[in-house]
């Protein structure tokens, strides 16, 4: 490997969604009191400095690669900035607005049954329906503001270790034909080397499944060895005619399209000037290797509920992303040999609220409290690190996600045989049948091509108006990448593709692709895998999803992936 | 050599365009930005003739706040400093208004060479630069695809339709529109973003330029609309000897001679 450029700081960020600029944010308001406290005599030591703060993303800006659906609990952002939601002033984030009452459907393929009282966890009375996007490049501009530097496009390729820890990070290499070849504007990666390195990535963090590949076992909190699940959520931003539906209102749904043994749900929000958020979540551990999020997302729409909001609307933005679900027990080391996990990473979500910005936005809070301790006395070892995890054991996060700890677990199998130890666990504080539901990664559920015969589903001919196919959602996911560069997406063995997987699974990497990259096109003997990298929206389905485990997601050419305005 | 490169930020290619309220623009809040690509390409021209003759680069773009991110950007990839000249509008039609305001900006400057996109992906008048020519009293060429120095004269490489080329030789100071694709543009690493951070930026207003733009900004935009798509598809009977036949006539008659 050629000789990389270093680039020191004593705070390295990987990310810039709301987690990794909580962090950063955080951080730079406990070093300007530090320092004003040193002014005004009331402490005694060093100043510190926020340009000791780094952060990388990969998006071609801060929030290019933010999606959500997204209705946030406030608690958190009201920790960090008070002022988020005072009229219309500088603070004020971009709220699209209060919510203004729930609705909860359990759906048929024609039918629906509305829910007349809600489960407490479906009160969204208080929260927010916000653009995860938006909510992003605001916060990103007061980072940068406060003095932390915000390196947008990007991605941290490779963790770097010395002596056994993390010390950084190698960013990507930029102007890499498709061959590895140099262009005439080769621009190497550089080593970007820091005391502490916050993984800050999103669900599926490529840096942290490194990481955690190097994990022995026991370093594996006791209790907490369930591995990670996922789901993927597939999102539509619509413009409907205004005064159909009352902005505020806030529609979930169980059942239709998926099957009853399936994890999952939709969801359609309605915001000012006619804008609606509509999208389903499929959970990443499903049986039927046919099975098409987005196809499944496109049968939802059609459902009268859904239709008869939409119908002679306008499809505005389109993008997907996997979601962390495994909750508590499924959390790794939060904090691991130099370095500290935040957000989607660690897996910081509320799988039964459907909820996870709250908690990415305070588990960065956390970590900054943290590495200001660790800034002030000058000692990031590891022992002083690991006061992370107390300060989240410590925390509301714990207090909110233990009670649910062993929710998706009972509802990997769907809502039918869940909802059983659902109320279970809600009458027991969480425990249910058993104190720690075991679960499996979500690969290891799909069922072979012969198991799954029967309940073929036809195929859905996208009409252009309600329907659309997924080339031309991904055009609306505004998705560019530099075209001679190499594939972001690593097969360790493309004969299994075309041959025991074509067998066995039918390639469902062509169906789990939410982006159309996944093809198989007639080669001289047989049927062979082919890619479109430049289509990746980013959501990671693939790495999550593949039986086999054989597709690695790298980032792409650092500012290359989708633009996700106002999603 | 003393180079000024001109700016401008403009909504980014994929970007979702949907009509304002007052259908005079599109909504901003869809948008992200980019700096004009032909800009780029004069950018990475203007670095690459400083790396070769020494001197200075300076950008200017005219906007609201926003542009700061493209002015930085420059910065970052090598630009020594900025001049931000803050109006709340970047998109007005009058390019005299907009020439002027840079013209007025830069005069006291006496930059040897002045490059410039040759036009904006967003109004795509390619009118900016030539004005500002005007303005500032320098000889001006187009469109242009390879630039060479010699002592204080420029002789540059300009496109001219279907294929052909034409050298044109000018004394310096001299103002060219650049043409994209006559360089490979680099990109901002990570130190020169850290450094950008520290590089001037001049902030100045139309007001503080004085009265020699005023009156100006003749020009009002009255309405802007999303063309009608129309699609016609007509089969040709016969053989496919025939048909091809028929194809071909088609193409020499209808498309070739159409204006492009």
């Amino acid at each position: 490997m050629a000789e990389r450029e270093r680039f020191d700081t004593t705070v390295l960020i990987v990310g810039a969604g709301p987690a990794g600029l909580a962090t950063a944010l955080r951080l730079t308001q406990l070093i300007h009191q530090h320092n004003s406290e040193i002014d005004h005599g009331s402490r005694q030591g060093r100043k510190l400095s926020t340009e000791e703060i780094c952060i990388l993303e990969k998006g071609r800006e801060i929030g290019s690669h933010l999606l959500s659906g997204a209705v946030m609990d406030p608690r958190a952002l009201r920790e960090l900035l008070p002022e988020f939601d005072s009229v219309e002033g500088p603070e004020s984030a971009p709220i699209a607005c209060p919510v203004a009452r729930d609705e909860v459907y359990y759906l048929t393929e024609r039918g629906q049954w509305k829910l007349p009282i809600l489960p407490p966890f479906f009160h969204n009375s208080g929260n927010k329906i916000v653009s995860l996007n938006r909510l992003g490049r605001w916060l990103g501009e007061k980072v940068e503001q406060s003095g932390a530097t915000v390196f947008a496009g990007f991605a941290g390729r490779e963790l770097v270790y010395e002596e056994g820890r993390v010390t950084g990070v190698l960013t990507d290499d930029k102007g890499v034909d498709r061959a590895g070849n140099h262009k005439s504007n080769f621009e190497p990666g550089y080593h970007v080397r820091a005391r502490i390195t916050v993984l800050a990535e999103g669900s599926r963090g490529s840096l942290a499944k490194q990481l955690l590949a190097n994990t022995p076992p026991s370093r594996i909190p006791p209790g907490r060895s369930n591995p990670q699940t996922y789901a993927v959520g597939v999102k539509e931003l619509w413009e409907i005619p205004s005064g159909r539906i009352e902005p505020g209102t806030v529609i979930h749904s169980a059942g239709w399209p998926l099957r009853s043994d399936q994890f999952g749900g939709g969801w359609l929000y309605a915001m000012p000037e006619g804008m609606i958020s509509v999208g389903l979540v499929s959970g990443l551990d499903y049986r039927d290797p046919r099975f098409d999020p987005h196809t499944a997302f496109q049968r939802y729409k059609t459902h009268p509920l859904i239709r008869r909001i939409l119908e002679g609307g306008k499809l505005v933005k389109y993008g997907a992303k996997s979601i962390p679900e495994g909750g508590w027990y499924s959390l790794p080391p939060l904090s691991l040999s130099g370095t500290l996990l935040v957000g989607d990473t660690a897996g910081f979500l509320n799988s039964q609220r459907l909820k996870g910005i709250h908690l990415a936005i305070k588990s960065g809070m956390l970590a900054a409290e943290t590495i200001y301790q660790a800034m002030a006395a000058d000692d990031f070892s590891d022992e002083r690190m690991s006061e992370y995890a107390l300060r989240v054991e410590n925390s509301w996060i714990r207090e909110e996600l233990w009670p649910v700890r062993n929710f998706h677990q009972a509802m990997q199998n769907g809502l039918l045989r869940g909802g059983v130890h659902v109320a279970l666990q809600l009458l027991t504080g969480g425990r249910g049948l058993y104190a720690r539901y075991p679960s499996r990664p979500g690969n290891e559920h799909m069922a072979k091509l012969l198991q799954e015969a029967e309940n073929i589903q036809p195929p859905l001919v996208p009409d252009g108006k309600l329907t659309f196919s997924k080339t031309t959602d991904v055009f609306h996911s505004a998705t560019r990448h530099e075209e001679n560069q190499p594939s972001h997406l690593l097969i360790a063995d493309t004969n299994i593709c075309n041959t025991r997987c074509t067998v066995e699974y039918g390639n469902p990497c062509q169906n789990f692709c939410p982006a159309a990259v996944y093809e198989m096109v007639e080669g001289k003997q047989r049927r062979e895998i082919h890619l479109n990298p430049s289509n990746c929206v980013h959501c990671k389905t693939c790495d999550i999803m593949d039986p086999y485990q054989i597709i690695t997601w790298v980032p792409p050419e650092g500012g290359g992936g989708p633009s996700y305005e106002n999603l | 050599m003393k180079i000024l490169v001109c700016l401008k930020q403009v909504s980014a290619k994929e970007s979702t365009l949907r009509l304002s309220e007052d259908s005079l623009h599109v909504r901003e809040s869809d948008l992200s930005f980019e700096i004009n690509e032909p800009d780029t390409f004069a950018l990475e021209e203007a670095l690459r003739l400083k790396e070769q003759l020494g001197g200075e680069v300076v950008v200017v773009s005219l906007g609201p706040a926003r542009i700061q991110t493209s002015i930085r950007e420059a910065l970052a990839k090598g630009a020594d400093r900025g001049i931000h000249i803050e109006t709340e509008n970047a998109e007005s039609v009058d390019r005299t208004w907009a020439a002027g305001l840079i013209a007025a900006a830069v005069r006291e400057e006496k930059f040897d060479l002045v490059l410039t996109g040759l036009q904006s992906d967003d109004l795509g008048t390619g009118q900016t630069g030539v004005i500002l020519a005007e303005f500032l009293g320098l000889p001006h060429a187009t469109i242009i695809m390879e630039i060479q120095i010699e002592e204080s004269r420029i002789k540059a490489k300009r496109e001219l339709e279907g294929g052909w080329f034409e050298w044109v030789e000018m004394p310096l100071p001299a103002l060219l529109t650049i043409q994209s694709g006559l360089n490979k543009p680099r990109y901002a690493s990570l130190l020169g973003i850290k450094k950008a951070k520290s590089k001037e930026m001049r902030r100045v207003t139309p007001v503080e330029l004085g009265a020699e733009v005023s009156g100006t900004n003749a020009l009002r935009l009255r309405k802007i609309y999303v063309p009608v798509k129309s699609k016609n598809t007509e089969f040709l009977d016969g053989t496919p000897k025939e048909a091809a036949a028929k194809l071909v006539e088609r193409i020499r008659r209808e498309i070739v001679s159409s204006p492009s």
